[in-house]
């Protein structure tokens, strides 16, 4: 923790840097909340569609999908 | 040292109200078995925490000589001084004058220590003077403690006096032209009208003919802690949940400066609350930071006698309404040239 004035950090609720996986699942998410909507089946849908698999390269389940999120945003 | 209430009206309004709560910094700035020292209401304090996790707050000098206790040593659960090595227990009472056993120092509570309180995240005290040494009621932001809500804390260092920051979150308006070019704050007019609604603990300044787009809204809250709500949409690629909130709180850190606490927090559960934390640790936060950074740059710049020297109109009323209120605060909590 540094005493010197000021404080200015960008990152303040992070544990780690991001990994490559990470980055890319969050962007497409974003991009598949944009396009396909705000429901756990079209994300679902719109993450596989977009080749955008879970870390052991499966496609994504609405429970896989729950469980890697619950992880990531613990 | 401790807060004096024969300060003058213009001090007070300089360096912070007294006999309330503020925020001082971060809870994870004092590690437990650690100690830090920190500048709040234009004062020198030790923040010091105890290996259990205990923290306690002391003005920021010796009762010998004044030599500041944070040069000194952690005992565990007390400060030794450097200087000579008088020891005094977190609740500011000499434990043992090292060098002289016996003397009368010792058992006396000669430091003063405010009460602290950690919320979110943040370390809140009661800075009262010495009139008011009670620490006032504290009603915490109900964002903070509803188990609906979710919150990220965001603080930050400006240079910067307190009013300024506070000010401009009384200020919704230039939302639409400083933080045009950002993620959450480029929709809505460029011409509003404004009104002040008053509540009981504090006021409203809003938008009469648009809610929901920018930043349409805030609310100033007194509740023993000043801080303020308002609510900003988020574009769609954040996800389900609506829009996010802020609760903004700001440390008078001394004439020039400030400690700003934000909470970005929503209204999230399940897999939608994580996907929103997922978001916002991996790209988000980096968005919010841009944004803030437009605040901090303009507030850097503005100059010293800003505030005295404008020509004010009608989006300005939340402000003009803050500094009434602030000055006859600081005017009341003066007793100088009584
Ligand atoms: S000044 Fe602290 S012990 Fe003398
Ligand atoms: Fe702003």
């Amino acid at each position: 923790m540094t005493d010197t004035w000021p404080y200015l950090d960008v990152h303040q609720s992070r544990t780690h840097e991001p990994t490559p996986y990470e980055y890319k699942l969050a962007a497409t998410l974003e991009e598949v909340f944009t396009r396909e909507g705000h429901e756990l089946a079209d994300v679902v849908r719109g993450l596989n569609a977009r080749q955008v698999h879970a870390a052991d390269g499966s496609p994504w389940t609405e429970e896989s999908f729950r469980a890697e999120m619950n992880r990531l945003g613990a | 040292m401790t807060l004096s209430s024969s300060a003058t009206a213009e001090h007070i309004y300089a360096t912070g109200l007294r006999n309330q709560w503020h925020p001082v910094v971060p809870s994870h700035f004092v590690a437990p078995g650690a100690m830090r020292k920190v500048t709040a209401l234009g004062e020198q304090w030790l923040l010091f925490r105890r290996s259990d996790g205990v923290l306690s707050m002391l003005a920021d000098r010796c009762p010998h000589r004044g030599a500041p206790l944070s040069l000194g040593k952690h005992l565990g659960d007390r400060v030794a001084c450097w200087y000579h090595g008088v020891e005094v227990e977190s609740d500011g009472t000499v434990s043992s004058v090292p060098g002289l056993p016996g003397c009368s120092l010792e058992g006396k509570k000669l430091v003063t220590s405010l009460p602290v309180r950690e919320v979110a995240g943040a370390i809140l005290a009661y800075f009262g003077d010495e009139e008011h040494p009670e620490p006032a009621e504290l009603a915490l932001p109900e964002p903070l403690t509803d188990p609906e809500v979710d919150a990220f804390l965001c603080y930050a260092e400006w240079n910067a006096p307190w009013r300024y920051a506070v000010e401009n979150l009384l200020d919704p308006m230039h939302g639409a032209f400083l933080h045009h070019d950002s993620h959450t704050m480029f929709d809505g007019d460029t011409t509003a009208k404004f009104r002040i609604r008053e509540t009981a603990r504090g006021y409203f300044f809003e938008k009469t003919d648009q809610r929901g787009v920018n930043f349409d809204w805030v609310e100033l809250c007194r509740t023993g802690v000043d801080w303020v709500d308002l609510s900003i949409p988020y574009p769609p690629s954040a996800g389900p949940g609506g829009p996010f909130g802020i609760v903004g709180m700001v440390c008078p850190v001394d004439e020039q400066r400030s400690g700003v606490f934000f909470w970005r927090y929503r209204r999230v559960e399940d897999w939608q609350r994580a996907s929103w934390r997922f978001l916002y640790r991996t790209l988000i936060e980096q968005r919010h930071w841009d944004v803030l950074e437009q605040d901090r740059v303009m507030l850097e710049a503005m100059p010293a006698d800003a505030d005295q020297q404008e020509n004010l109109y009608q989006h300005d009323l939340g402000v003009v309404r803050l500094r009434r209120l602030y000055r006859a605060a600081a005017e009341a909590q003066s007793t100088a040239g009584v």
